[in-house]
Protein backbone atom coordinates (compact mmCIF):
# COMPACT_ATOMS: atom_id res chain seq x y z
CA UNK A 1 0.00 0.00 0.00
CA UNK A 2 2.96 2.56 0.46
CA UNK A 3 3.96 2.17 -3.01
CA UNK A 4 -0.14 3.92 -4.32
CA UNK A 5 0.47 6.25 -1.04
CA UNK A 6 3.85 7.19 -2.83
CA UNK A 7 2.50 7.02 -6.38
CA UNK A 8 0.03 9.33 -6.13
CA UNK A 9 1.92 11.98 -3.95
CA UNK A 10 3.85 11.81 -7.15
CA UNK A 11 1.15 12.32 -9.14
CA UNK A 12 1.37 16.23 -10.88
CA UNK A 13 -2.43 16.84 -10.71
CA UNK A 14 -2.24 19.90 -13.05
CA UNK A 15 -1.19 17.93 -15.78
CA UNK A 16 -1.80 14.36 -15.72
CA UNK A 17 -5.49 13.05 -15.98
CA UNK A 18 -4.83 9.49 -14.41
CA UNK A 19 -2.61 8.50 -11.61
CA UNK A 20 -1.70 5.38 -11.46
CA UNK A 21 1.32 3.46 -10.22
CA UNK A 22 3.92 3.32 -13.37
CA UNK A 23 3.70 -0.66 -12.87
CA UNK A 24 1.39 -3.12 -10.65
CA UNK A 25 4.68 -5.07 -10.06
CA UNK A 26 5.91 -3.43 -7.32
CA UNK A 27 2.74 -4.62 -5.41
CA UNK A 28 4.06 -8.07 -5.62
CA UNK A 29 7.78 -8.22 -6.25
CA UNK A 30 10.01 -7.76 -3.04
CA UNK A 31 13.60 -7.57 -4.36
CA UNK A 32 15.64 -6.49 -1.53
CA UNK A 33 16.25 -9.02 0.74
CA UNK A 34 15.24 -8.23 4.97
CA UNK A 35 17.67 -10.47 5.90
CA UNK A 36 20.67 -12.91 5.12
CA UNK A 37 21.59 -16.64 5.72
CA UNK A 38 23.96 -18.07 4.95
CA UNK A 39 25.09 -15.59 2.58
CA UNK A 40 21.40 -16.19 1.10
CA UNK A 41 19.17 -13.08 0.98
CA UNK A 42 15.71 -13.85 2.08
CA UNK A 43 12.98 -11.60 0.64
CA UNK A 44 9.89 -10.80 2.24
CA UNK A 45 8.52 -13.57 -0.22
CA UNK A 46 10.59 -16.47 0.81
CA UNK A 47 10.26 -15.21 4.81
CA UNK A 48 6.33 -15.68 4.82
CA UNK A 49 6.94 -19.07 2.82
CA UNK A 50 8.47 -20.47 5.00
CA UNK A 51 6.14 -18.39 7.88
CA UNK A 52 3.63 -20.14 6.67
CA UNK A 53 5.13 -23.85 6.61
CA UNK A 54 6.38 -23.17 10.45
CA UNK A 55 2.69 -21.80 11.19
CA UNK A 56 1.11 -25.23 9.66
CA UNK A 57 3.43 -27.19 12.07
CA UNK A 58 2.73 -25.10 15.24
CA UNK A 59 -1.02 -25.51 14.34
CA UNK A 60 -0.74 -29.29 14.31
CA UNK A 61 1.62 -29.81 16.71
CA UNK A 62 -0.49 -27.69 19.63
CA UNK A 63 -3.51 -28.56 18.09
CA UNK A 64 -3.40 -33.21 18.55
CA UNK A 65 -0.10 -32.73 20.90
CA UNK A 66 -2.15 -33.90 24.28
CA UNK A 67 -4.72 -36.40 22.68
CA UNK A 68 -7.86 -36.98 25.07
CA UNK A 69 -10.56 -38.22 24.90
CA UNK A 70 -12.06 -34.39 25.24
CA UNK A 71 -9.86 -32.30 23.33
CA UNK A 72 -9.69 -28.10 24.27
CA UNK A 73 -11.78 -26.08 22.14
CA UNK A 74 -8.64 -25.29 20.11
CA UNK A 75 -7.64 -29.11 19.52
CA UNK A 76 -11.20 -29.59 18.56
CA UNK A 77 -11.03 -26.91 15.71
CA UNK A 78 -7.75 -28.40 14.41
CA UNK A 79 -9.60 -31.82 14.54
CA UNK A 80 -12.57 -30.79 12.87
CA UNK A 81 -10.62 -29.06 9.67
CA UNK A 82 -8.24 -31.94 10.08
CA UNK A 83 -12.19 -34.45 9.43
CA UNK A 84 -12.79 -32.02 6.98
CA UNK A 85 -10.38 -32.64 4.68
CA UNK A 86 -10.23 -36.74 5.27
CA UNK A 87 -13.69 -37.35 5.30
CA UNK A 88 -14.63 -34.19 3.06
CA UNK A 89 -12.24 -34.61 0.68
CA UNK A 90 -10.15 -37.65 0.76
CA UNK A 91 -13.29 -40.00 1.44
CA UNK A 92 -16.05 -38.31 -0.48
CA UNK A 93 -14.33 -38.06 -3.44
CA UNK A 94 -11.59 -40.73 -4.04
CA UNK A 95 -13.56 -43.11 -2.13
CA UNK A 96 -11.58 -45.78 0.33
CA UNK A 97 -8.27 -45.65 -1.68
CA UNK A 98 -8.27 -42.05 -0.63
CA UNK A 99 -6.96 -42.48 2.84
CA UNK A 100 -3.67 -42.89 1.06
CA UNK A 101 -3.16 -39.47 -0.22
CA UNK A 102 -4.97 -37.66 3.42
CA UNK A 103 -1.28 -36.96 4.82
CA UNK A 104 -0.38 -34.70 0.90
CA UNK A 105 -3.55 -33.37 1.03
CA UNK A 106 -4.12 -31.96 4.58
CA UNK A 107 -0.60 -30.90 3.76
CA UNK A 108 -1.43 -28.83 0.71
CA UNK A 109 -4.48 -27.32 1.78
CA UNK A 110 -3.30 -26.32 5.57
CA UNK A 111 -0.44 -24.64 3.47
CA UNK A 112 -2.79 -23.01 1.11
CA UNK A 113 -5.00 -21.94 3.75
CA UNK A 114 -2.13 -20.30 5.97
CA UNK A 115 -1.02 -18.88 2.50
CA UNK A 116 -3.92 -17.52 1.54
CA UNK A 117 -4.92 -15.86 5.18
CA UNK A 118 -1.46 -13.45 5.33
CA UNK A 119 -3.26 -11.52 2.46
CA UNK A 120 -5.66 -10.36 5.77
CA UNK A 121 -3.94 -10.92 8.48
CA UNK A 122 -2.66 -7.05 9.42
CA UNK A 123 1.14 -6.05 9.49
CA UNK A 124 1.70 -8.60 6.66
CA UNK A 125 -1.25 -8.09 4.00
CA UNK A 126 0.42 -10.05 1.74
CA UNK A 127 -0.92 -13.84 0.11
CA UNK A 128 2.17 -15.40 -1.10
CA UNK A 129 0.06 -17.77 -3.19
CA UNK A 130 0.10 -14.60 -5.21
CA UNK A 131 3.52 -15.29 -6.43
CA UNK A 132 3.18 -17.66 -9.63
CA UNK A 133 6.14 -20.06 -7.99
CA UNK A 134 4.35 -21.05 -5.36
CA UNK A 135 0.90 -22.41 -6.47
CA UNK A 136 2.72 -23.69 -9.81
CA UNK A 137 5.27 -26.17 -8.05
CA UNK A 138 2.41 -26.98 -5.82
CA UNK A 139 0.38 -27.65 -9.12
CA UNK A 140 3.47 -29.63 -10.42
CA UNK A 141 3.52 -32.06 -7.50
CA UNK A 142 -0.13 -32.43 -7.73
CA UNK A 143 0.18 -33.19 -11.54
CA UNK A 144 3.63 -35.54 -10.89
CA UNK A 145 1.19 -37.72 -8.15
CA UNK A 146 -2.02 -38.18 -10.10
CA UNK A 147 0.14 -38.95 -13.65
CA UNK A 148 2.83 -41.13 -11.75
CA UNK A 149 -0.92 -42.80 -10.43
CA UNK A 150 -2.28 -43.51 -13.33
CA UNK A 151 0.41 -45.04 -14.82
CA UNK A 152 1.07 -47.55 -11.84
CA UNK A 153 -2.50 -48.27 -11.69
CA UNK A 154 -3.81 -49.29 -15.02
CA UNK A 155 -0.30 -49.35 -16.66
CA UNK A 156 0.25 -47.67 -20.19
CA UNK A 157 -3.38 -48.62 -20.88
CA UNK A 158 -3.87 -44.87 -18.93
CA UNK A 159 -2.45 -43.53 -22.11
CA UNK A 160 -3.49 -45.10 -24.82
CA UNK A 161 -7.37 -45.04 -23.08
CA UNK A 162 -7.04 -41.31 -22.82
CA UNK A 163 -6.04 -40.73 -26.09
CA UNK A 164 -8.32 -43.55 -28.05
CA UNK A 165 -11.66 -43.80 -25.66
CA UNK A 166 -13.08 -46.85 -26.69
CA UNK A 167 -16.40 -46.31 -24.88
CA UNK A 168 -17.08 -42.99 -27.97
CA UNK A 169 -18.04 -43.52 -31.27
CA UNK A 170 -15.47 -43.95 -33.78
CA UNK A 171 -16.37 -40.85 -35.73
CA UNK A 172 -15.89 -38.57 -32.80
CA UNK A 173 -12.76 -41.15 -31.05
CA UNK A 174 -9.89 -39.06 -32.68
CA UNK A 175 -11.67 -35.54 -31.35
CA UNK A 176 -12.13 -36.62 -28.04
CA UNK A 177 -8.99 -37.96 -27.53
CA UNK A 178 -7.43 -35.10 -28.40
CA UNK A 179 -9.51 -33.07 -26.27
CA UNK A 180 -8.95 -35.03 -23.46
CA UNK A 181 -5.30 -35.26 -24.41
CA UNK A 182 -4.57 -31.58 -24.70
CA UNK A 183 -6.53 -30.74 -21.48
CA UNK A 184 -5.68 -33.95 -19.39
CA UNK A 185 -1.70 -33.61 -19.42
CA UNK A 186 -1.39 -29.88 -20.17
CA UNK A 187 -3.96 -27.73 -19.30
CA UNK A 188 -5.24 -29.12 -15.61
CA UNK A 189 -1.82 -27.96 -13.80
CA UNK A 190 -1.95 -25.08 -16.36
CA UNK A 191 -5.51 -23.93 -14.74
CA UNK A 192 -4.92 -25.72 -10.95
CA UNK A 193 -1.98 -23.39 -10.82
CA UNK A 194 -3.60 -20.23 -12.28
CA UNK A 195 -6.77 -20.59 -10.49
CA UNK A 196 -5.22 -20.03 -7.23
CA UNK A 197 -3.01 -17.03 -8.31
CA UNK A 198 -5.27 -15.08 -10.28
CA UNK A 199 -8.04 -15.60 -7.33
CA UNK A 200 -4.94 -13.95 -4.81
CA UNK A 201 -3.62 -11.62 -7.32
CA UNK A 202 -7.39 -9.88 -8.17
CA UNK A 203 -7.65 -10.10 -4.30
CA UNK A 204 -4.94 -8.60 -3.14
CA UNK A 205 -5.12 -5.65 -6.04
CA UNK A 206 -8.27 -4.95 -4.81
CA UNK A 207 -7.43 -4.55 -0.98
CA UNK A 208 -4.84 -2.44 -2.15
CA UNK A 209 -6.58 -0.29 -4.51
CA UNK A 210 -9.63 0.03 -2.25
CA UNK A 211 -8.58 0.88 1.28
CA UNK A 212 -5.31 2.83 0.03
CA UNK A 213 -7.72 4.99 -2.00
CA UNK A 214 -10.07 5.25 0.98
CA UNK A 215 -6.43 6.91 2.57
CA UNK A 216 -5.32 8.90 0.26
CA UNK A 217 -8.73 10.81 -0.25
CA UNK A 218 -9.24 11.06 3.63
CA UNK A 219 -5.31 12.27 4.06
CA UNK A 220 -5.36 14.49 0.86
CA UNK A 221 -5.49 18.38 1.28
CA UNK A 222 -8.69 20.26 0.54
CA UNK A 223 -12.01 20.63 1.79
CA UNK A 224 -13.04 17.94 5.05
CA UNK A 225 -16.19 17.65 4.20
CA UNK A 226 -15.99 16.75 0.24
CA UNK A 227 -12.50 14.20 1.29
CA UNK A 228 -14.87 12.36 3.69
CA UNK A 229 -17.63 12.25 1.25
CA UNK A 230 -14.94 10.69 -1.33
CA UNK A 231 -13.16 8.67 1.14
CA UNK A 232 -14.95 6.83 3.08
CA UNK A 233 -17.52 5.19 0.64
CA UNK A 234 -13.92 3.81 -0.81
CA UNK A 235 -13.13 2.69 2.97
CA UNK A 236 -16.54 1.16 3.88
CA UNK A 237 -16.34 -0.69 0.16
CA UNK A 238 -12.71 -2.00 1.24
CA UNK A 239 -13.86 -3.65 4.19
CA UNK A 240 -16.59 -5.07 2.82
CA UNK A 241 -14.16 -6.73 0.07
CA UNK A 242 -11.78 -7.74 3.34
CA UNK A 243 -14.85 -10.15 4.79
CA UNK A 244 -15.37 -11.34 1.37
CA UNK A 245 -11.35 -12.26 0.79
CA UNK A 246 -11.39 -14.04 3.96
CA UNK A 247 -13.74 -16.26 2.22
CA UNK A 248 -12.52 -16.07 -0.95
CA UNK A 249 -8.79 -17.58 0.89
CA UNK A 250 -10.50 -20.18 2.46
CA UNK A 251 -12.83 -21.52 -0.69
CA UNK A 252 -9.57 -21.53 -2.56
CA UNK A 253 -7.62 -23.43 0.16
CA UNK A 254 -10.78 -25.91 -0.17
CA UNK A 255 -10.88 -25.88 -4.28
CA UNK A 256 -7.36 -26.39 -4.66
CA UNK A 257 -6.98 -29.51 -2.71
CA UNK A 258 -10.35 -30.61 -4.20
CA UNK A 259 -9.07 -30.42 -7.28
CA UNK A 260 -6.47 -32.20 -6.57
CA UNK A 261 -8.30 -35.19 -5.05
CA UNK A 262 -10.71 -35.25 -8.13
CA UNK A 263 -7.85 -35.20 -10.28
CA UNK A 264 -5.79 -37.89 -8.46
CA UNK A 265 -9.62 -40.12 -8.62
CA UNK A 266 -9.75 -39.49 -12.09
CA UNK A 267 -6.24 -40.99 -12.76
CA UNK A 268 -6.79 -44.33 -10.62
CA UNK A 269 -9.88 -45.10 -11.69
CA UNK A 270 -10.57 -43.76 -15.17
CA UNK A 271 -12.78 -46.20 -16.77
CA UNK A 272 -16.24 -45.48 -17.61
CA UNK B 1 2.71 8.40 -29.65
CA UNK B 2 4.94 6.04 -27.83
CA UNK B 3 2.63 6.78 -24.79
CA UNK B 4 -0.76 6.52 -27.24
CA UNK B 5 0.24 3.13 -28.00
CA UNK B 6 0.99 2.29 -24.64
CA UNK B 7 -2.55 3.76 -22.98
CA UNK B 8 -4.36 1.98 -26.67
CA UNK B 9 -3.10 -1.14 -25.58
CA UNK B 10 -3.88 -1.21 -22.14
CA UNK B 11 -7.57 -0.50 -22.70
CA UNK B 12 -8.19 -3.25 -25.62
CA UNK B 13 -6.78 -5.50 -22.64
CA UNK B 14 -9.43 -3.70 -20.62
CA UNK B 15 -12.07 -4.82 -22.93
CA UNK B 16 -10.56 -8.64 -23.76
CA UNK B 17 -10.77 -9.16 -20.11
CA UNK B 18 -14.47 -7.73 -19.91
CA UNK B 19 -14.99 -9.78 -23.27
CA UNK B 20 -13.59 -13.00 -21.35
CA UNK B 21 -15.83 -12.89 -18.54
CA UNK B 22 -18.89 -12.56 -20.20
CA UNK B 23 -18.99 -16.35 -20.90
CA UNK B 24 -18.05 -17.30 -17.05
CA UNK B 25 -20.69 -15.39 -15.56
CA UNK B 26 -23.38 -16.71 -17.10
CA UNK B 27 -21.69 -20.05 -17.09
CA UNK B 28 -21.55 -19.90 -12.67
CA UNK B 29 -24.77 -18.42 -12.91
CA UNK B 30 -26.59 -21.40 -14.17
CA UNK B 31 -24.50 -23.52 -12.32
CA UNK B 32 -24.97 -22.31 -9.06
CA UNK B 33 -28.37 -21.98 -10.20
CA UNK B 34 -29.37 -25.18 -10.80
CA UNK B 35 -27.23 -26.62 -7.22
CA UNK B 36 -29.69 -24.01 -5.41
CA UNK B 37 -32.84 -26.13 -7.20
CA UNK B 38 -31.14 -29.54 -6.59
CA UNK B 39 -30.57 -28.88 -2.93
CA UNK B 40 -33.97 -27.45 -2.47
CA UNK B 41 -35.96 -30.59 -4.29
CA UNK B 42 -33.68 -33.37 -2.30
CA UNK B 43 -31.96 -30.95 0.94
CA UNK B 44 -30.78 -34.35 2.11
CA UNK B 45 -28.36 -34.09 -0.98
CA UNK B 46 -26.52 -31.03 -0.60
CA UNK B 47 -23.55 -32.07 1.00
CA UNK B 48 -23.00 -34.01 -2.66
CA UNK B 49 -24.92 -30.93 -4.66
CA UNK B 50 -22.74 -28.51 -3.13
CA UNK B 51 -18.86 -30.38 -3.37
CA UNK B 52 -20.06 -30.90 -7.04
CA UNK B 53 -21.21 -27.14 -7.59
CA UNK B 54 -17.79 -25.82 -6.42
CA UNK B 55 -16.40 -28.33 -8.61
CA UNK B 56 -18.46 -26.85 -11.52
CA UNK B 57 -17.54 -23.48 -10.60
CA UNK B 58 -13.53 -23.95 -10.48
CA UNK B 59 -13.74 -25.74 -13.77
CA UNK B 60 -15.80 -22.90 -15.15
CA UNK B 61 -14.38 -20.41 -13.72
CA UNK B 62 -11.19 -20.66 -15.00
CA UNK B 63 -11.65 -19.39 -18.57
CA UNK B 64 -12.64 -15.82 -16.62
CA UNK B 65 -9.35 -15.96 -14.56
CA UNK B 66 -7.11 -17.05 -18.01
CA UNK B 67 -8.47 -13.61 -19.15
CA UNK B 68 -7.29 -12.01 -16.11
CA UNK B 69 -3.98 -13.22 -16.62
CA UNK B 70 -3.62 -12.07 -19.91
CA UNK B 71 -4.81 -8.58 -19.42
CA UNK B 72 -1.55 -8.37 -17.28
CA UNK B 73 0.44 -10.26 -19.71
CA UNK B 74 -0.96 -8.06 -22.49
Amino acid sequence: MGEVILASEECDVANEVICAPTDVKELFEFDEAIFTVFGVGVTKTIFLMFLAAFVVVALLYFGLRKRQLVPSKFGSAIEALLEFVRDGIAKDVIGPEGYKYVPYLTAIFFFILVGNLFEVTPFINFPITSRMAIPAFLAIVTYVIFIFMGFAKNGFRYLIDTIWPMHVPIGLRWLVGLIELVSVFLLRPFTLAVRLFANMVAGHLMLTLLLGSGVIFLTAVGDIGIRALIGIPWFVLGVAIFVFEVVVSVLQAYIFTLLSAVYIQSSIQFEH
Amino acid sequence: MEGNIEVLKGAIALVGYGLAAIGPGIGIGIVVGNAITAMARQPEMAGTVRTTMFLGIAFTEALALIGFVLFFIA
